[in-house]
C-alpha cells in the first residue's frame, strides 16, 4: 500500500486533534450537570461583579472610613480627606470629638481625642496630607522648581554577597540638597520634600523617607498613591540599572509586593485545570477505557494533543483575560503560556504514571507547590538580582512594572519551560500505548518506561542526555536560587556538588532505564562504555545550550559563574578547557554506566564516584579560573 | 485478510506468543482458543497493531499491522469494553465514526442501522445506565462504525446471560454472511465449534492445533467406530445393546474384520456409528501434552 504524502498525513493529524479536542470539550461538559454547571456560573459571575467593582473603586479598602475627621466643606483638608478611603469627613464641631469624630480642623488647628484611635487617625490623616500634596507637586509641569533635589539610585555590583540585599549598594544623590528635614505636620500644610543635607543617601533604596516618625505608613501609601488604582509600584525604571526614582519619596524597598501579588493572580487558575485535566488522562487508563481510541486511526500523539489542547486554551484565555484586568501586556501572556504548559506537561506525566486517583492528587499536589515555588520565590528578588529571571514570572512582574524584557531575556526565562513541556509530552506519549499505559507499575518503573520508550539504539542516549538538560538546567537554577542566601564559602562547594549529583543522574538514568529493558541482554563492559560515553557527549553539546546564560549576565554573579563556568560556556579561559568538560562527561557517565549495567543497587554505588569526580573537575575549574 | 506470520512476543524473559502463523481468508470466521494466559489476546493484539511483535509479522487487509492506515480496515472488540459511561450510545458512536471519517449522514445512517440489528434500545441514556449486555452492543456497534473488512473480536460473547450470548454469536455468523472476515477468541469451545469455519487451538503462547474443526477432530482426536450386530461377535469384545451387540473398534479396517466375524457366526452388521471427540476433548488433551515443558520449549 502507498503512504499518503506527509501534507495528508499532517491535515489528516490536524483533523484528529480538533475532533478529540471538541470531544474532550463535549465529555467535560458532559460530566458538570445543568444545575452544577448554573451554579458554577453564578458564582463566577459574582466574584467578578465582586473584583470588578473593587477594581474599578480602587481596590479593596477594608479600613474604609475607619477615621473620622471633622473638617468643614470649604477647607483645603477636605479634599484629602474626601481622597483617602480611610477617612471620613464629618462636620468640624467640637462637641464630638471623642464621640464622633477623632480629629477636628478648624481655623487650620488641629484638635485631636485623648485615644489611641485618635492618635492613629491623625498618623493616617498626615500621610494623606503627604500624599495630596505630592500628588500636587508631581502635577506640576515645573519639575524641578516642584523636585528641587533629584535622587539617583544605582545598585552596585554585590558580587554574590548575600549581605548586599540589605545594603541595597550604594546610593549616590545629584542635585542640591535643601537642608532640613522635611516637615511632617500636616497643620503647615506646606510641606516640601528634600534630601538629606549632606547629598549622600546612606540607606540606598531600603529608606527614602524623609525621617519623619511615619515613614513606614508613608512608604507604604505612597507605593500605592504613585501607581494607580491597582497598587502596582512604579519604581520609575529599573532598579537594577540604575534609573531616576522621580522623588525621595518613591525611594521604597525593592520587593514588588503589589505586583508579585497580581503576578500570582495568574497561578489560581490553573491549579483548578490541572485537576480535570489529570484526571481525564487518568480516566483512559482506568479500567483499559483508553484502548479503543489506542485502535483508532489516530497517534498517540494527536490523542494527548487534542485531549491537552482544551486546557491549554482555557489556560491561555484565562491568563489574557487575567492580563486584561490587572493591567498586563502581551508580555505577561507570553511569560504566564510556557508555565501553564509545564503544569499541563508535568500534570499529564503525572496521569499518565499514576497508578490511582490518589496517586494523581499527590502528583498534582507537588506539581503545583514546585512549580509555584520556582516561579514565585524568584520573582521576589526582580528589582535586586538577574537570578530572578529563571522564574518567568519575573517577567510579569516587569510587564506590571512598566519596565521592558528583552528577547535574550525572554528565552532565559521561558526557554527550559518551553523546552520541559516538550519533553514531558514527549516521554508521556512514548508512553501513551496499550503495553504501558494499562500496567500497574510503580511511578519510578514508569518513568523508566517512559525513557525506555525513547531509546532506539545507543545515539539515543546522546539525545535523551540533551533533552535532560532543560531540567538540569531548571534544578541547577533552583539551587541557585536556594543558596543564595548562604555565604559564599559554604554556597559554592555545596552548589558544585549538587550541581555534580544533579548531572550525574541526568546522564546516566535513561542509561540505567536501558540496560533494564532494550539492553538487558548486552550487560558487556563495552556496551557500558560506549554508552556511557555516547550520553556523556550528548549532555555536552546540549549543555552548549546553557549559553543563553551570556545574554542575561548570570555568570556575572558568582554562584552563576560557580555553576556555569566548569561546563566550558564561561570566560574565554574556559573556552580553552573546552575539551576538557566532554572527557569528564564521557569519563564520569560510563563509571555511572557501568554500574546501570550490573543493577540497581550497582548504579545507586557507582554515582558516588562519578558525582564526586565531577564535583572535584567543577571546583578544580572554579579555582583555576578564580 | 489475516496473515500472521511467526508472530512472537516477550516481555522480559517470559514469552507470551511464541511465533504464531496463521492466515484468515475473506469471509472466513476465524477461532483462537485456549486457556487463560495462553496468548490469545496478546495474538488478537498483534493483529490489531495494538501491541509490538518482538518478532515476526502480521498484515491485515494488505496493510502491515503497525500501519495507522490498517485501523481504517479494522473493527476491534476488546475483551472488556469499558466505555465513556458520561456520553449516550449514539453520541458515543459519532464520535467514534467521526474519528474513522464517516462521513455525517453516512455514519447517521450505518449508526442507526446496526443498533436497530442490535437491537438496541436506550440510545439516549448514558452508558453508565445500561445493563452489561446494552454495553457489549455497543462496543460491537462500534466496531463496525468504519463498515470495516476485518472484525477483531476478544471474547465477543464474555460475561453475558446465554440469550444475548446467542444473540451475539448469531450477529457473528450473519457478519460473516455479510463477507466480513472475523478473528475472535473464546474460552467457551463451544461458541467457537459452533460459529468458527477455522480453528486454532493456542497453550502456553504457541499455536498447538489449527484447521477446520473435522480436520482437527481428524488429525488430533481419536474417532471410534460403533459396530452393532446381530449377533455376538468372536473374537471381539462385544457388549449388548438391547436386541443387538455392540462392537467399538477404531479403524474403518476394524469395522471390515467385525463385518467378516459376524457373518461367519450367523449374523450381520445391523448398525455402524462413529463416535466424534468434541473440540473440547481435543483441546484438554493438547493442553496435557504441553502442560508440563516450558513456555515456548514444545
Amino acid at each position: 500500500m502507498t503512504a499518503p504524502p506527509p501534507s495528508d498525513r499532517l491535515r489528516d493529524g490536524l483533523r484528529a486533534v480538533a475532533r478529540i479536542a471538541r470531544w474532550e470539550v463535549g465529555r467535560s461538559a458532559g460530566v458538570v450537570d445543568r444545575r452544577t454547571a448554573a451554579l458554577g456560573l453564578v458564582a463566577l459571575l459574582l466574584a467578578g461583579a465582586v473584583g470588578g467593582a473593587t477594581l474599578a473603586t480602587g481596590g479593596a479598602a477594608l479600613d474604609r472610613d475607619v477615621y473620622r475627621i471633622g473638617v468643614a466643606a470649604d477647607s483645603p483638608y477636605h479634599e484629602v480627606v474626601r481622597e483617602s478611603p480611610a477617612l471620613a469627613a464629618r462636620p468640624p464641631d467640637l462637641g464630638s470629638l471623642g464621640r464622633s469624630v477623632e480629629v477636628v480642623v478648624r481655623d487650620d488647628q488641629f484638635y485631636v481625642a485623648d485615644s489611641r484611635k485618635a492618635e492613629a487617625a491623625l498618623s493616617s490623616f498626615r500621610s494623606a496630607v503627604r500624599r495630596h500634596n505630592l500628588n500636587q507637586m508631581e502635577a506640576e509641569e515645573n519639575v524641578s522648581a516642584a523636585f528641587p533635589v533629584v535622587v539617583t539610585l544605582r545598585y552596585a555590583d554585590r558580587g554574590g554577597s548575600p549581605g548586599a540585599v540589605a545594603d541595597g549598594g550604594s546610593g549616590t544623590e545629584t542635585g542640591a540638597g535643601t537642608g532640613g528635614v522635611a516637615g511632617d505636620d500636616p497643620a503647615s500644610g506646606d510641606e516640601t520634600r528634600s534630601g538629606g543635607d549632606d547629598g549622600s543617601e546612606s540607606e540606598g533604596g531600603s529608606d527614602g523617607g524623609d525621617g519623619g516618625a511615619d515613614d513606614t505608613a508613608d512608604t507604604a501609601g505612597g507605593t500605592g498613591g504613585t501607581d494607580g488604582s491597582l497598587g502596582v509600584p512604579f519604581l520609575g525604571g529599573s532598579l537594577l540599572g540604575g534609573g531616576n526614582s522621580g522623588s525621595p519619596a518613591d525611594i521604597s524597598p525593592p520587593f514588588p509586593f503589589g505586583a508579585l501579588v497580581l503576578a500570582f493572580v495568574f497561578f489560581v487558575p490553573m491549579n483548578f485545570v490541572i485537576q480535570p485535566y489529570g484526571s481525564s488522562i487518568l480516566n483512559e487508563r482506568i479500567n483499559r477505557r483508553g484502548e479503543l481510541l489506542l485502535v483508532a486511526p489516530v497517534s498517540p500523539t494527536a490523542i494527548v494533543a487534542g485531549k491537552t489542547l482544551p486546557y491549554l486554551a482555557t489556560l491561555v484565555g484565562l491568563t489574557a483575560v487575567i492580563a486584561l484586568a490587572i493591567g498586563g501586556g502581551l508580555t505577561s501572556v507570553a511569560a504566564v503560556a510556557p508555565i501553564a504548559a509545564l503544569y499541563l506537561a508535568a500534570t499529564f506525566v503525572g496521569g499518565m504514571f499514576a497508578r490511582s486517583f490518589k496517586e494523581l492528587t499527590f502528583v498534582t499536589v507537588t506539581i503545583s507547590v514546585f512549580l509555584t515555588s520556582y516561579a514565585f520565590v524568584p520573582a521576589i528578588f526582580t528589582n535586586v538580582t538577574p537570578i530572578a529571571l529563571i522564574s518567568p514570572l519575573t517577567l510579569v512582574v516587569h510587564d506590571l512594572q512598566g519596565t521592558g524584557v528583552t528577547a535574550a531575556q525572554y528565552a532565559f526565562s521561558t526557554g527550559p519551560f518551553y523546552v520541559g513541556a516538550a519533553v514531558l509530552f514527549t516521554l508521556g506519549v512514548g508512553v501513551y500505548r496499550e503495553e504501558d499505559m494499562f500496567t500497574q507499575r510503580p511511578v519510578p518503573l514508569k518513568f523508566l518506561d517512559a525513557l525506555d520508550s525513547r531509546i532506539a539504539g545507543p545515539r539515543s542516549m546522546a539525545v535523551l542526555s540533551a533533552l535532560a538538560i532543560p531540567f538540569v538546567f531548571i534544578v541547577e537554577l533552583l539551587a541557585i536560587a536556594v543558596l543564595f542566601v548562604l555565604p559564599v564559602d559554604v554556597s559554592i562547594p555545596l552548589l558544585l556538588l549538587v550541581v555534580a549529583g544533579v548531572e550525574e543522574v541526568a546522564k546516566s538514568v535513561h542509561v540505567y532505564a536501558g540496560f533494564e529493558n532494550d539492553f538487558t541482554n548486552r550487560r558487556t563492559l563495552r556496551t557500558a562504555l560506549i554508552l556511557g560515553s555516547l550520553s556523556g557527549l550528548g549532555f555536552f553539546l546540549g549543555e552548549k545550550l546553557t549559553a543563553v546564560v551570556q545574554f542575561v549576565g548570570l555568570p556575572d554573579l558568582a554562584l552563576g559563574q560557580a555553576a556555569f563556568t566548569p561546563v566550558g560556556v564561561g570566560s574565554a579561559a574556559a573556552l580553552g578547557l573546552l575539551v576538557a568538560p566532554l572527557v569528564l562527561h564521557a569519563t564520569t557517565t560510563s563509571i555511572a554506566a557501568l554500574g546501570a549495567s550490573r543493577s540497581r543497587n550497582w548504579y545507586f554505588a557507582a554515582l558516588v564516584p562519578a558525582t564526586l569526580l565531577h564535583a572535584a573537575y567543577n571546583f578544580a575549574v572554579v579555582s583555576v579560573l578564580g | 485478510m489475516i496473515e500472521a506470520d511467526s508472530l512472537r512476543k516477550t516481555y522480559g524473559d517470559f514469552p507470551a506468543v511464541v511465533g504464531s502463523t496463521f492466515d484468515v481468508e475473506r469471509g472466513e470466521i476465524f477461532g483462537i482458543v485456549g486457556p487463560n494466559g495462553a496468548g490469545k489476546t496478546t495474538t488478537l493484539k498483534m493483529i490489531a497493531g495494538l501491541i509490538e511483535p518482538s518478532a515476526g509479522s502480521a498484515t491485515v487487509a494488505g496493510f502491515d499491522a503497525e500501519d495507522p492506515e490498517m485501523r481504517r480496515s479494522l473493527g476491534f472488540l476488546p475483551e472488556e469494553s469499558p466505555l465513556y459511561e458520561d456520553m449516550t450510545a449514539r453520541s458515543y458512536l459519532d464520535f467514534f465514526a467521526d474519528l474513522y471519517d464517516v462521513p455525517s449522514e453516512t455514519a447517521t445512517e450505518r449508526i442507526e442501522e446496526t443498533l436497530d440489528r442490535l437491537e438496541l434500545d436506550h440510545r439516549d441514556r448514558r452508558l453508565g445506565d445500561v445493563s452489561k449486555g446494552m454495553k457489549r452492543k455497543v462496543a460491537i456497534a462500534r466496531s463496525l462504525v468504519n463498515d470495516p473488512d476485518v472484525l477483531v473480536y476478544d471474547e465477543p460473547a464474555s460475561g453475558l446471560d446465554p440469550l444475548t450470548t446467542n444473540y451475539v454469536l448469531e450477529f457473528v455468523r450473519e457478519l460473516r454472511d455479510a463477507g466480513k472476515t472475523v478473528l475472535f477468541s473464546a474460552h467457551n469451545l463451544y461458541h467457537v465449534e459452533s460459529v468458527c469455519d477455522r480453528v486454532a487451538i493456542m497453550n502456553r503462547g504457541e499455536i498447538v492445533a489449527r484447521g477446520t474443526v473435522p480436520e482437527i477432530r481428524e488429525r488430533y482426536g481419536t474417532t471410534e467406530y460403533r459396530v452393532f450386530t446381530s449377533v455376538p461377535v468372536p473374537a471381539f469384545e462385544t457388549d449388548p445393546a438391547g436386541d443387538r451387540h455392540v462392537t467399538t473398534v477404531a479403524d474403518m479396517a476394524a469395522v471390515e474384520r467385525v463385518r467378516e466375524a459376524a457373518g461367519e457366526a450367523g449374523g450381520e452388521v445391523v448398525d455402524i456409528r462413529t463416535d466424534e471427540p468434541s473440540l473440547e476433548e481435543i483441546f484438554l488433551d493438547l493442553a496435557a501434552e504441553t502442560v508440563d515443558g516450558p513456555r515456548g520449549a514444545q
